[in-house]
């Protein structure tokens, strides 16, 4: 029964971390959090559904160019609202990802109502695995696998080639950065890119177990950052572990406690934590020479 | 007289020792420089002293009483003031409001008689406002008053940090690196209003300076500090031709 | 951020915070004059917008001033509203000393959320201040037996000394309570804790070598704001008669971001002119669905993007342009 309840908590903490890692990638690199992520990853789910459904396009061909509009979304975002306020002050980035949040959503209540859609998925009908006597979905298992590619392609690249390596540094000093040739509006593009990216590949895995509406992200967004300062929201790993802890805990709150606490214990950790150890289990003090 | 004590201050960031056991006094009525080549510690020990960090080992007293375990707002109230290398001033109110922030110890009124705005607060208000302006004349920029701080020339705003520091009834003045990036006149100005103020109010002050013929004119001692450690402590005719202090700055001392 | 908006004046020289002022006196004027020419529904959309005038009147200090950013407001609001109704309705306490009393209980959570949240800055903050929101929207919930839970309460008229306050009645007594809170607000803005707030935001080490307690300072604007907050709460829940935990939300809180930003954040008139915006631009949108929202983020992100000083700093800049 507890087996049942872990498996299940993963697999919800897996969807969280699959937005907290576009998040810790746009926080990272361009020190904005972006209140933004889910919806934004709503509309390219809402779009990959249009492909499927308006245009006819098969599931692989729908989600590949989907993908490439989240890519192109969080670009052109980051182009027209994040741009002009480099530089500012981080309220005005915060209340502008805000609005952005306000603006998505009412765009996409617009263009697709406010219907519940359902959003297939190829795994659909596939049995489930049975792993030591716990039935695990294959799309639960899907999600933590793209979860951890996600992860290792990310680390990897930021490590091992020149981009990366351009966006960490532009991350840690800017002016060095610039000093050093590299573009600090390409670096934040190419960071809100990957996030626009990654955060669509969030919305389509989620949108099969969650049904599509305008809705979707938005309690998801709340988990995320919550996962990711009980991680550490400057570690890719770190948000990933701490979604996947905050999915068990709510899914044992809720069976052993009851289910309006499960809800609860989100924040109550978040705040717990945010008084003890802000940077989270596995962050790290990012210290900043004044 | 008042004495500032630094007493075998030692600061560790991590496994870099910032200092290690620097020792001694600066007395009201003196003015003394602190120098040495980049990275000797110099702001660190400023910091200590202000409050804003901590020393790992050792203590900061003033006449007895224990700086280091206080926060840097009970420090500034028990008299040290601080004159900062980049003067973060509030932007968007004009050179005067700026200056009456610094009021703010000298100001007594409640939040509620603030709220209701009673006589006792418009009179202290003014009495401020006052104060502010002889502030602004003593230090030469009075017809800059209304102006805002966004369009200050960079001289203005460490003048300006300087007029917040006398606001405040110090006793000690620590200022840091307070003629970077001002021309000559502004600079013989500096040093003759700090002149004056040692002249008229007894503070002791203590500089942190690259400049050495501005500090060997204006201050009483040098005191050297080189990656943590005190070098040299005495005046400045003898600490500048001191062979350790040469050898700090220049390395290897060439053979003459 | 135009934090100082009413305070950059030369001493001597009444300038800029003069028409301002005399600006917000006509409004009040005016406002006071209102119920003679509108109908049910326009009083009660002018309550309305007082009512959300006198929250951003308070966010105010808390966000423009002191530069401390909170998504909990939203639940000092409710509680606020709660509070009120409960001690009048259920404790059968006069409406008055409901309405004070509950937003001196709103205070002392306002005060406690301050307490953590002491140490954290920008997106830390926002998350702390937006699980405190959570946290007592589900407490409100949840204390069915207090509160009704999720079936909300029905509220039935409030007395003041045994007179029944009707829609003029109370829009008079908000009218008379955005006046105080306004006078008050604009008096702290120009005292010692406008400045120290000020001085806080710009950096906590400038304000600290001013002999400047940032700790206290901070905890006064979070209970500064979340009385104000409570006030309207309580002024609120008599204006629609019905108030149930949902309408106490994340979202309300975002609103009320929205609704100063827009404004003007940092000042008084923008608090004001943010509430007006708030209010109207919704009706005015009343036919399409999701239009106010779209309007709303649209105008939030614009604004910061192009005008940050909002609204009232455009005004600002046409009077003196035209002044010269």
């Amino acid at each position: 029964m507890i087996a049942n309840l872990i498996v299940g908590g993963l697999a919800a903490g897996c969807l969280y971390a699959m937005v907290g890692i576009a998040i810790v990638i746009v926080l990272n690199i361009t020190d904005i959090a972006n209140f933004a992520q889910g919806e934004m990853a709503m509309v390219t789910t809402f779009f990959a559904y249009w492909l499927m459904d308006g245009v006819g396009l098969a599931w692989w061909q729908a989600v590949s160019i989907a993908i490439v509009f989240g890519l192109v979304q969080g670009i052109v975002i980051q182009q027209v609202v994040i741009r002009p306020l480099i530089g500012g002050p981080v309220l005005s980035a915060i209340i502008a990802t805000l609005g952005l949040n306000v603006v998505l959503n009412s765009l996409a209540g617009l263009i697709w109502g406010h219907q519940t859609y359902t959003f297939p998925s190829p795994f659909a009908f596939s049995p489930p695995f049975l792993i030591g006597g716990v039935h695990v979905s294959v799309d639960s298992v899907v999600n933590i696998a793209v979860g951890l590619v996600i992860i290792i392609c990310m680390t990897l690249f930021l490590r091992f080639t020149w981009t990366g390596l351009s966006l960490r540094a532009a991350s840690q000093n800017q002016t060095v950065a610039r000093l050093m040739g590299v573009s600090i509006t390409k670096s934040s593009a190419i960071a809100w890119g990957l996030g626009g990216l990654v955060g669509g590949i969030a919305g389509i895995l989620v949108a099969p177990s969650l049904f599509l509406d305008t809705n979707l992200m938005s309690a998801l967004l709340i988990k995320a950052f919550a996962g990711g300062v009980l991680g550490g929201l400057n570690s890719l790993i770190g948000v990933f572990f701490g979604c996947l802890a905050l999915g068990v805990a709510e899914n044992l709150t809720g069976a052993y406690l009851s289910p309006s606490f499960a809800d609860a214990i989100t924040f109550i950790i978040i705040i717990a934590v945010l008084t003890l150890r802000p940077e989270g289990i596995f962050g790290r003090v990012k210290v900043r020479k004044a | 007289m008042t004495r500032l004590v630094i007493e075998d201050v030692s600061v560790d960031f991590g496994g870099i020792h910032a200092l290690k056991d620097v020792t001694f006094s600066l007395e009201s009525g003196s003015i003394v420089g602190l120098i040495g080549p980049n990275g000797a510690g110099k702001s660190t020990l400023l910091n200590c002293i202000s409050g804003i960090t901590r020393p790992t080992r050792g203590r900061v007293q003033l006449d007895g009483t224990v700086l280091s375990a206080m926060s840097s707002a009970a420090v500034a109230r028990h008299g040290i003031g601080r004159v900062f290398q980049h003067p973060e001033l509030v932007g968007d109110l004009s050179v005067h409001d700026n200056l009456l922030i610094a009021c703010h110890r000298s100001l007594d009124y409640g939040l509620v008689s603030e709220l209701l705005r009673l006589p006792t607060v418009r009179q202290q208000e003014r009495a401020a406002a006052d104060k502010v302006a002889s502030v602004l004349s003593r230090l030469g920029i009075a017809d800059s008053a209304g102006t805002s701080v966004r369009s200050l020339p960079y001289g203005h705003r460490k003048l300006l940090d300087l007029g917040r520091a006398l606001l405040m009834d110090i006793r000690f003045l620590l200022l840091d690196e307070p003629i970077a990036g001002l021309n000559d006149s502004e600079i013989a100005r500096l040093g003759e209003i700090l002149l004056g103020l040692r002249q008229e109010f007894g503070l002791g002050i203590l500089v942190v300076e690259h400049n050495m013929p501005f500090v060997s004119r204006l201050c009483d001692r040098l005191v050297v500090l080189d990656l943590g450690q005190l070098i040299a402590n005495g005046p400045p005719a003898a600490v500048l031709s001191d062979a350790r202090v040469m050898s700090s700055y220049l390395g290897e001392v060439a053979d003459a | 951020m135009s934090a100082a908006a009413d305070i950059i004046r030369v001493p001597k020289a009444p300038t800029s915070a003069g028409w301002g002022a005399a600006l917000v006196a006509l409004g009040l004027l005016l406002a006071c004059a209102a119920p003679l020419g509108l109908n049910g529904y326009g009083l009660y959309l002018l309550t309305l917008t007082e009512i959300f005038a006198l929250v951003a009147l308070g966010l105010n200090l808390l966000t423009g001033y002191a530069g401390q950013i909170s998504l909990c407001h939203a639940s000092f609001f409710g509680v606020g509203a709660y509070a009120t109704a409960i001690l009048t309705q259920k404790a059968g306490l006069p409406y008055l000393l409901s309405l004070v009393a509950g937003a001196l209980f709103t205070t002392a959570i306002g005060a406690l959320v301050a307490l953590p949240a002491l140490r954290l800055k920008n997106i830390y903050l926002a998350i702390a201040t937006l699980g405190f929101g959570v946290v007592l929207q589900k407490i409100i919930f949840e204390w069915r037996s207090l509160t009704g839970g999720g079936g909300g309460l029905a509220l039935t008229a409030p007395h003041i000394a045994g007179y029944e306050l009707g829609a003029t009645g109370l829009y008079y007594l908000t009218l008379a309570f955005l006046t105080v809170g306004l006078f008050g607000a604009w008096n702290v803005s120009r005292g010692r804790t406008g400045r120290a707030l000020l001085v806080i935001k710009e950096s906590e080490i400038a304000a600290g070598s001013l002999g400047i307690n940032a700790a206290r300072y901070k905890v006064t604007a979070f209970a500064f704001s979340a009385f104000y907050a409570a006030i309207a709460g309580g002024l609120f829940a008599y204006l629609v008669r019905y108030i149930n935990p949902e309408s106490f939300s994340v979202g309300l809180s975002i609103s009320f971001l929205s609704m100063m930003v827009i404004g003007g954040l940092g000042t008084i008139g923008g608090s004001i002119l943010g509430a007006v915006f708030y209010v109207i631009v919704p009706e005015l949108l009343r036919g399409i669905k999701d239009a106010p929202g779209l309007v709303f983020g649209l105008l939030l992100v614009t604004v910061m993007v192009f005008m940050p000083q909002g609204l009232w700093g455009m005004v600002r800049r046409l009077a003196r342009r035209s002044a010269r």
